[in-house]
């Protein structure tokens, strides 16, 4: 039993150690609910430059925010980065988040940003149809609201209604529509699915490319993700709602916002001054082939050119305003 | 024993919140689906496990062909696999182009028609698959120390050959089994990587969403004590049904002769078993190993891997020990004097194995924020929240062990002038080792696969290899989950292998 508990008390020991490593003086630490395979490149290339460390703390946006909230200013978290404006608007309503000084918010659209400064969108993403170029669908789809359309029954590829990206694109059309119009679109795209909804956007698009599903609705970049693996895929994209008339597409951004119980503002604000500079905005946006949020920054060449199309008139923040309502609506339809 | 009751003052707190409007509406927008999904999911896995349990032991117990005592080995491997690994090989497995649905498109030419696993189906599959062994265990120590004698005494009496074991030795096995399927539903009723995988609203999964998605602690706790009660009633009524049969086995037993089997009885025997390992293990297995190759290639299992890994053991090792140690008190206790009181504190104690995970988590993260905020930062709040959930399973195992401690030798000791400390370390202890030994491991096994507390609760920076497993499978990235996955697996082998030589040489 002797060596035994020494083995215990040893490990005891180290396991402490290598935690308050993790909180050296010259490392930050930002909580990500963003995928670690498109925040590591633009981290690992910051460390290089500046010399500070980063810890980066991932997990689901919504659990990470409700973290910080219980955590109060026992936090470690020094910066918060989402995928989703709502969540980031969310923890600016709970009050989580520190005001950004000036230089780091003006090169950032205030529809990409906070009213009051609290958080900045760092890419920007569209919501799109794709569909099947041999599906008889190919041509005739022109608005997200053509996927309530009884042809497509059977025919409608979706993600499950928990999804951020999801819940963020029905706050758009809610707000840039009618509830009842958007509420009327809900319920045809649940008689459309049958059940059958998707644990992921890319199984959407790939339900979509082998002909199982006709067109799917989901963000620009999976399309192209799925294309780099099969070029000869028949799949299109469709920017939707495009008319004169039209609210045009839906559009989101992934942020960052400063923790209000940082300890380390001078440090993070290096990290954040290096997302929102034009090699950082590159690097970060085009990973993931997203629009860099700074004006003038070009998004990677295969997606359509920023401002060649109409984005729905919502500053991003409504995305959280609107956030609980629009989980309502989906909860009231029922959407699987 | 006042801090394995923190997560359930939790729920009682915030729910006590919501008023009677907030219950309505829970009631009427969400509970009645919830309701059916969780039942209907519990029954099934509970028939699930049966069928694949019952059988299994019924053939390796009763039955002499070679390789049985591998058999016994197969059957509990898949407890080193945890449900929500189980879950995403199984939906990379049905996908067009993933084993499984390959297959179906050879055999059947159109990849239309490969089944849906994001069902109730899907979620029985997955938990029936990771949660037989229990059963298999039960039952098989169960009938390898029941007689012949009654069954021999029902033939005399002209009962069939085939209808013995329903009338016979089912009926025996029934507290035996009943233990076994109480394991399997309360993991059911509190899993939570295998339904948020497969996307099926069960109490769990909703909870987490009601916390996470809409900041609405009360409507998750008010659905906590829902669920609470929900296992709380099933753990009542079967203690109910098992107190009220009594089964007595007569002194003078002759071992058990196992008859060899006949060749063609060897063929179905292996054929059934092999099937239930080949879903169980073998293709979960072949899985890990051919994406870890894929990670080995792309030289992925670096120092951060590696890292995770020791954090994982070592937090699965700590929280072991500590728990084994406080169980210890306890189960004493409860031996000593069996009061009202002291079978509540079990009660009490066991409250942690019901309650969701991330019920738990954010339970122990607002106490600890409130009244012990020094402690926070470093690991303590997870280990605090792993010891509440999986200590039920130390003072079980140790409360077992004790049950057959004659008070006699403590009394001996005593004469002989021992010291009541002297008299735990060199008699009680030394005797109940193998209850020790057993508590250990279960709470190891369990921690070591623990998802949902862990994720809330790690320290900044801290991953673990479920932590990392929940991340790359969300992701995608398969050649990432593999040889964590698989690393579970490994570190779970040893410990396993001291369990079962425990409960072998019991018998």
């Amino acid at each position: 039993m002797k060596p035994f508990t020494n083995t215990i008390i040893l490990l005891f020991a180290t396991l402490l150690l290598t935690v308050s490593i993790a909180q050296a003086a010259d490392s930050i630490v930002v909580f990500s609910g963003r995928s670690d395979k498109f925040v590591k490149p633009v981290i690992k290339q910051f460390t290089k430059e500046t010399g500070i460390k980063v810890t980066i703390h991932s997990g689901d946006s919504t659990a990470l925010l409700n973290k910080l909230k219980i955590e109060g200013n026992r936090t470690d978290a020094d910066l918060f980065l989402s995928n989703d404006a709502g969540t980031l608007q969310k923890g600016s309503d709970l009050g989580l988040f520190a005001k950004l000084p000036s230089p780091i918010t003006s090169p950032i659209d205030a529809n990409y940003r906070a009213q009051d400064d609290t958080w900045i969108g760092l890419s920007a993403r569209a919501r799109v149809l794709v569909v099947n170029t041999d599906s008889p669908f190919a041509d005739t789809l022109h608005s997200v609201f053509d996927l309530a359309d009884p042809r497509l029954k059977g025919k409608l590829g979706i993600t499950h209604s928990t999804n951020e990206s999801y819940i963020a694109g029905v706050s758009v059309y809610l707000l840039a529509s009618d509830k009842d119009k958007t509420k009327a679109w809900l319920t045809g795209m649940k008689k459309n699915v049958e059940g059958k909804v998707f644990n992921k956007h890319s199984k959407v698009v790939s339900a979509v490319a082998s002909g199982k599903k006709s067109a799917g609705l989901v963000n620009h970049y999976y399309v192209y993700r799925h294309l780099d693996q099969h070029p000869d895929a028949p799949l299109k994209i469709i920017l939707p709602d495009q008319g004169s008339n039209d609210m045009g597409l839906a559009w989101n951004v992934a942020g960052i916002a400063l923790s209000k119980h940082t300890k380390k503002q001078a440090l993070a604000e290096k990290l954040l001054a290096y997302l929102i500079s034009e090699k950082g905005q590159k690097v970060f946006a085009d990973v993931n082939r997203e629009y860099p949020t700074r004006a003038g920054v070009a998004a990677s060449a295969v997606v359509p050119m920023a401002g060649s199309f109409k984005i729905a008139n919502v500053p991003m923040y409504q995305l959280g305003k609107y956030r609980n309502e629009t989980i309502d609506l989906i909860e009231a339809v029922g959407m699987p | 024993m006042g801090l394995a009751s923190i997560p359930l003052w939790f729920v009682v707190y915030e729910s006590i919140q919501l008023s009677f409007g907030q219950w309505q509406q829970l009631w009427s927008s969400r509970l009645p689906e919830l309701l059916w999904n969780t039942l209907s999911l519990a029954v099934l896995v509970a028939i699930g496990c049966f069928v694949l349990g019952v059988s299994a032991a019924w053939w390796i117990a009763r039955h002499d062909f070679p390789g049985r005592t591998y058999a016994i080995w197969l059957m509990v491997l898949p407890l080193t696999i945890p449900t929500y690994v189980f879950a995403h090989i199984y939906t990379t497995l049905f996908e067009p182009d993933g084993w499984i649905g390959l297959a179906w498109q050879t055999v059947f030419g159109s990849a239309d028609t490969i089944p849906d696993i994001y069902n109730i189906f899907g979620a029985t599959l997955v938990l029936s698959l990771a949660g037989f062994s229990y059963v298999f265990l039960l039952a098989h120590s169960a009938l390898s120390v029941s007689t012949q004698t009654l069954e021999e005494a029902a033939q005399i009496q002209g009962v069939r050959k085939a209808q013995v074991f329903w009338r016979v030795n089912l009926p025996l096995l029934r507290p035996a089994i009943a233990a076994g399927l109480a394991v399997v539903v309360l993991h059911a009723l509190s899993d939570f990587g295998a339904v948020s995988m497969l996307h099926f609203q069960t109490f769990t999964l909703s909870i987490y969403l009601q916390m996470s998605g809409r900041f609405d602690y009360q409507s998750a706790a008010g659905l906590s004590l829902l669920l609470i009660t929900l296992s709380l009633t099933f753990l009542v009524l079967e203690r109910f049904f098992r107190a009220r049969q009594r089964y007595y086995s007569c002194r003078q037993t002759r071992k058990h002769v196992l008859k060899p089997a006949s060749p063609a009885k060897i063929a179905v025997i292996w054929f059934w078993l092999g099937l239930i390992t080949l879903f169980s293990f073998v293709l979960p297995i072949i899985w890990m190993l051919s994406w870890s190759w894929e990670a080995w290639t792309q030289d992925l299992i670096n120092r951060e891997f590696w890292g995770y890994a020791f954090n994982s053991l070592s937090l699965a090792a700590m929280c072991a020990t500590i728990a084994t140690v406080i169980a210890l008190p306890i189960a004493l206790y409860n031996n000593r004097l069996r009061s009202k009181f002291s079978n509540a504190l079990i009660q009490v104690s066991s409250v942690g194995f019901v309650l969701p995970g991330p019920v738990v988590a954010l339970g122990i993260l607002t106490f600890i924020i409130a009244v012990l905020p020094v402690v926070y930062g470093g690991i303590m709040a997870l280990l605090l929240a792993l010891i509440i959930r999986f200590l039920p399973l130390a003072v079980q195992s140790q409360d077992a062990a004790m049950q057959q401690l004659t008070p006699s030798i403590e009394q001996a000791g005593r004469i002989l002038g021992a010291t009541p400390l002297e008299n735990l370390r060199r008699v009680i202890i030394p005797m109940i080792r193998g209850g020790l030994a057993s508590a250990w491991v279960l709470v190891f096994i369990d921690a070591l696969k623990e998802l949902p507390a862990t994720l809330i609760l790690r320290p900044t920076g801290f991953d673990t290899l479920p932590v990392r497993i929940w991340i790359e499978a969300s992701e995608e990235m398969l050649e990432l989950a593999a040889p964590a996955a698989l690393m579970l697996v490994i570190g779970t082998l040893p410990v396993l292998w001291i369990l079962m030589k425990n409960g072998t040489s019991k018998n």
